[in-house]
């Protein structure tokens, strides 16, 4: 349960120290970190309104985002803090809820038949297909390592037998955060601030929803940022250390992922359109190498 | 006394490259010269014998450098004529002395070693210095020839450095803790057989740019489309022989165990391979020094085929490599001097040699005969004893291509070679300024005559070297 | 700790499949060096002051600084463009990377020889394909040049995979060779970008009949 509330907790901050950062480098006028909060909390007392076209695909997609970033929240463990649901193999089903959410925002922006929209939607499914074999290689290492096929279990023995867990760890990290980026649509892959809906990927699909399906959408952004923000957090705080130490932990990591993500935002340019998907297939080689290392050290395969 | 040799020759061409001047060239080059006869002699007199802990004096390395004394000390004589005739600058001429003495010092080195190691170093500096030399001339095409030569050599070392870490595997699983050839050999009976094939196999695709065979064969021979002459017939025959050592090493240690059969085939298919494409490339070529270059290769297949064959092939081989040498090295220095009466180096540019230079024609004629294996000429008796072995071991068909595949190559360096002898030119592709120097054609003499000699009546000692070096392999 | 150094010399190879600039070459090359000072300095048993410096020379000073610097002033005397692409896309060279990587791990575990250290096996020999592969897919003799160092960085760590106990002059003379080779293959680079205004391999190709 403490989990859960940590997570909802660092969501509410997260993009306000992104932006917060960003305007910090830029040096303009800082906004306040509650500042997407605000936002929020007017787009949700506003209407929806829905073109002609739409089905209803379209007027539920949001809802069920959502909800399944929700649900993948539960899974999340904070070190010896337990998540409410844990099963074996969880980590499987945790990113496929999270492929449904963002299946139903695909299909709902076909579905307003903008060809900007469809654009948008084809290359997120792209970039969301090559990312997925990363996740699941370095989940399947970490769980290979410590011999453990649930979020809970996995975190909490992954530092005990030895140190080389932390080898493993500094690589996962490397991927979870840009796997982060990719899965967010933040900035090697995709600008957020772009003006020209050309080069937009995640933006351009969310263009026809308004009011309160476009506050559950942002709702959901900052939830996503918040798990993967845990999950990385998760690598490093060691289940040994007393409560207190891993939420500070916990909630300074977070900060500091914020921080990187702005840092990165200021100072990186958008990868050229063509070249994001052999730079996605990167984080998947990168996984690959953690796996192999994972297999060396724990002698598992030899064949003959 | 191999340090010792190295060290004088390392002062030496030091002092060469800095002094810059005519005299110092000259005297370098008889004391350099007089230092490689008595290496020489030392290492015939000291023969089994170790010289420090990375070099032995064995009988193939001792053939080896008599071959290279021999050959280097026309090599000096024609390269003071080219150079003359290039009429290049001081600092270029002892830049060009002062790497063939290194080059000449790492051959050797990589002859007399007797450590897998150190061979691979040695036979990598021979690389470094050739790549020096072929770039004398600074032409377009040097700088490509060069840069392809450095670059293939170099990574095809890369590759046999593999194979020879591939080696110490083995070295180290069989209980011997260096690459040292005769410690290798005496584990060898038990060694991993896997590993072992592996190891040969890198080896001799590594070694094979030094050597030109199959496959790694096209750098060298383009380096040598573009090197001077005296450079040629050392690279032909000195370097081409480092190579065949390098791969006799592993070869000795690969016939001590079961795969001997199994080596040997690999030499069968690498020999008859790379005869095919010298024939193949043969209908193509329009440089003689193209056309000399391949014909290395074609013996180099031979020589192989003879390993592969075994028993009296053996010998035959050891014999062939050094009759190709000789002969070899004569044609090149007489390639020199054909290469002056013309204005283009092109086959289709050239004739009328035996009106222009009758002594000359006469030398390229003997040569001929000599390289196509025709009697009188000694390597007619190397080449019937490979031929010889292989049907009396029952390789007929192997036996009939190769067969079928050199007449065809005699039938085109005869063509070519009587086109540059008696074909009618214009009087605008000579060239009138040309200089016939009345002493050049004597080395090539002593040359082909020693071949001859040999051929028809082999002194005892010589036997005895060639004998020895195939000991270990019966 | 050994495991650090080769997860990220592994990654480094995956970087240099990614990349197209070849100032990152350059860099990659000198962070391999730095790398494979942590791969041997964590892998020494007992540190023999002898053994120390001369390792310490031949990564740190001679890959990881000597040779990028002649490299990088190398790329400043020619002109160099700032991307050279691959004749292969990007996309598939990483999966070629990949593919190496599983392909060496599969066979060090086929062998299973007890001489032979899995970890070091896998990478080095990874990098040996990878560097072939890389000399193949570009069409410069700039970009050969750094395939010809990751194959040479390949094999240093293939001498550590065998723990083959070479003695040091023989170490130090292939040390020289190798660097002596860098530097000659660099001089002729600026020659042939002096003579020929290019260093396209396409450039070279008037040799044959």
């Amino acid at each position: 349960m403490i989990s859960l509330i940590l997570i909802f907790i660092s969501a509410l901050f997260f993009v306000g120290i992104i932006t917060k950062v960003k305007a910090k480098i830029a040096a303009r006028k800082m906004p306040s970190v509650f500042q997407p909060v605000y936002d929020v909390l007017r787009l949700l007392k506003k209407a929806s309104i829905y073109s002609p076209t739409t089905s209803i695909i379209f007027r539920i997609a949001p809802l069920i985002y959502l909800s399944t970033v929700l649900m993948a929240t539960l899974f999340i463990p904070i070190g010896t803090n337990k998540a409410i649901l844990s099963f074996e193999g969880d980590f499987v089903f945790f990113a496929y809820l999270l492929a449904i959410g963002k299946f139903m925002m695909i299909i709902a922006a076909m579905d307003t038949g903008s060809g900007f929209e469809g654009m948008g939607a084809n290359r997120e499914a792209l970039y969301s297909m090559l990312v997925e074999p990363a996740f699941f290689i370095l989940a399947g290492s970490v769980a290979l390592f410590t011999d453990n096929i649930s979020f809970n279990d996995l975190f909490l023995n992954l530092h005990i037998d030895s140190n080389l867990s932390y080898i493993i760890g500094i690589a996962a990290i490397y991927v979870l955060i840009y796997i982060a980026m990719v899965e967010n649509s933040r900035m090697p892959v995709d600008d957020p601030k772009t003006h020209l809906e050309l080069t937009m990927v995640h933006e351009v699909m969310v263009l026809d929803n308004s009011g309160f399906d476009l506050a559950l959408i942002h709702i959901a952004t900052w939830l996503k940022f918040s798990i993967y923000g845990s999950l990385i957090t998760n690598f490093i705080i060691n289940a040994t250390w007393t409560w207190y130490w891993q939420i500070i932990y916990f909630l300074g990591i977070q900060a500091i992922f914020a921080i990187i993500i702005g840092g990165l935002e200021a100072f990186r340019a958008r990868n050229k359109m063509e070249k994001n998907p052999q730079w996605i297939i990167m984080l998947s080689a990168i996984s690959v190498v953690v796996f192999l290392t994972a297999l060396i050290i724990t002698q598992k395969i030899i064949l003959n | 006394m191999i340090l010792l040799f190295i060290i004088i020759s390392v002062v030496l061409s030091v002092l060469t490259f800095f002094i810059k001047h005519k005299i110092v060239n000259i005297i370098s080059t008889v004391l350099f010269s007089v230092n490689l006869i008595s290496l020489s002699f030392y290492a015939y007199l000291h023969i089994d014998k170790q010289d420090s802990i990375y070099y032995k004096f064995d009988a193939l390395g001792v053939i080896m450098t008599f071959v290279i004394t021999i050959i280097s000390i026309a090599a000096f004589y024609h390269s003071y004529i080219y150079l003359k005739r290039k009429a290049n600058s001081e600092s270029q001429k002892a830049s060009y002395y002062a790497f063939l003495f290194m080059f000449i010092t790492a051959m050797l080195s990589a002859y007399f070693t007797e450590n897998f190691a150190v061979l691979w170093v040695s036979i990598e500096a021979t690389s470094l210095f050739v790549s020096l030399l072929i770039f004398h001339s600074r032409t377009k095409d040097a700088i490509e020839a060069t840069w392809k030569y450095l670059f293939v050599s170099s990574v095809g070392l890369a590759i046999a450095f593999i194979g020879i870490l591939f080696l110490s595997i083995i070295a180290t699983d069989s209980g011997v803790n260096n690459l040292n050839i005769s410690n290798l050999l005496l584990v060898s009976h038990n060694m991993d057989i896997v590993w072992l094939r592996i190891a040969f196999i890198l080896i001799l695709t590594g070694f094979s740019v030094k050597i030109s065979l199959f496959p790694l064969y096209t750098v060298a021979i383009d380096a040598k489309t573009i090197v001077a002459s005296p450079i040629n017939a050392l690279m032909s025959t000195a370097l081409v022989n480092v190579g065949f050592v390098g791969i006799y090493r592993i070869f000795t240690i690969i016939a001590n165990t079961e795969s001997l059969h199994w080596a040997q085939h690999i030499f069968m298919i690498v020999g008859i391979i790379s005869i095919f494409i010298t024939a193949i490339q043969l209908t193509r070529v329009k440089r003689f020094k193209r056309l000399l270059a391949f014909s290395s290769m074609e013996h180099m297949g031979l020589v192989f085929i003879g390993i592969a064959v075994g028993g009296i092939g053996y010998y035959a081989a050891i014999l062939h490599i050094i009759f190709h040498s000789f002969i070899k090295a004569g044609l090149f220095f007489q390639l020199g001097s054909i290469r002056s009466f013309y204005k283009s180096i092109w086959i289709k540019d050239t004739g009328m040699y035996f009106k222009l230079n009758p002594i000359g024609a006469l030398v390229l004629i003997i040569g001929l005969v000599s390289i196509l294996a025709i009697p009188p000429s000694g390597m007619f008796v190397s080449e019937f004893m490979i031929f010889k072995a292989m049907f009396i071991n029952g390789n007929y068909w192997e036996a009939i291509i190769t067969l079928i595949l050199l007449s065809f190559i005699i039938y085109i360096i005869a063509k070519q070679t009587f086109h540059l002898l008696f074909s009618d030119i214009e009087n605008s592709m000579l060239n009138n300024k040309a200089l016939a120097n009345r002493y050049e054609p004597l080395s090539q003499f002593v040359l082909f005559s020693l071949v001859i000699y040999l051929g028809i009546n082999p002194p005892v000692f010589f036997t005895d070297l060639i004998n020895a070096s195939i000991a270990i392999l019966n | 700790m050994t495991y650090l150094f080769i997860i990220l010399y592994a990654i480094t190879l995956i970087y240099f499949a990614l990349s197209e600039r070849v100032k990152k070459f350059v860099w990659l090359l000198s962070i391999q060096g730095a790398l494979l000072f942590g791969v041997v300095f964590f892998s020494l048993h007992k540190i023999q002051m002898f053994d120390f410096i001369f390792i310490l020379v031949e990564t740190i000073l001679v890959k990881s600084i000597i040779v990028p610097w002649f490299l990088n002033r190398i790329r400043k005397h020619n002109h160099l463009k700032r991307e050279h692409e691959p004749t292969v896309p990007v996309f598939y060279s990483i999966i070629v990377v990949v593919i190496s990587l599983i392909l060496s791990f599969l066979l060090s575990n086929q062998l299973n020889n007890n001489n032979i250290h899995t970890q070091y096996f896998t990478v080095a020999f990874a990098s040996i394909l990878f560097g072939i592969y890389f000399i193949i897919i570009h069409k410069n003799i700039f970009s050969h040049v750094v395939g010809y160092l990751i194959i040479e960085n390949g094999i240093f760590l293939l001498s550590l995979a065998v723990g083959s106990e070479m003695p040091m002059m023989v170490n130090l003379a292939i040390l020289l060779d190798v660097l002596m080779g860098v530097l000659v293959l660099g001089v002729f680079i600026n020659r042939i970008g002096d003579t020929f205004n290019s260093i396209e391999i396409d450039q070279l190709s008037k040799l044959k009949d």
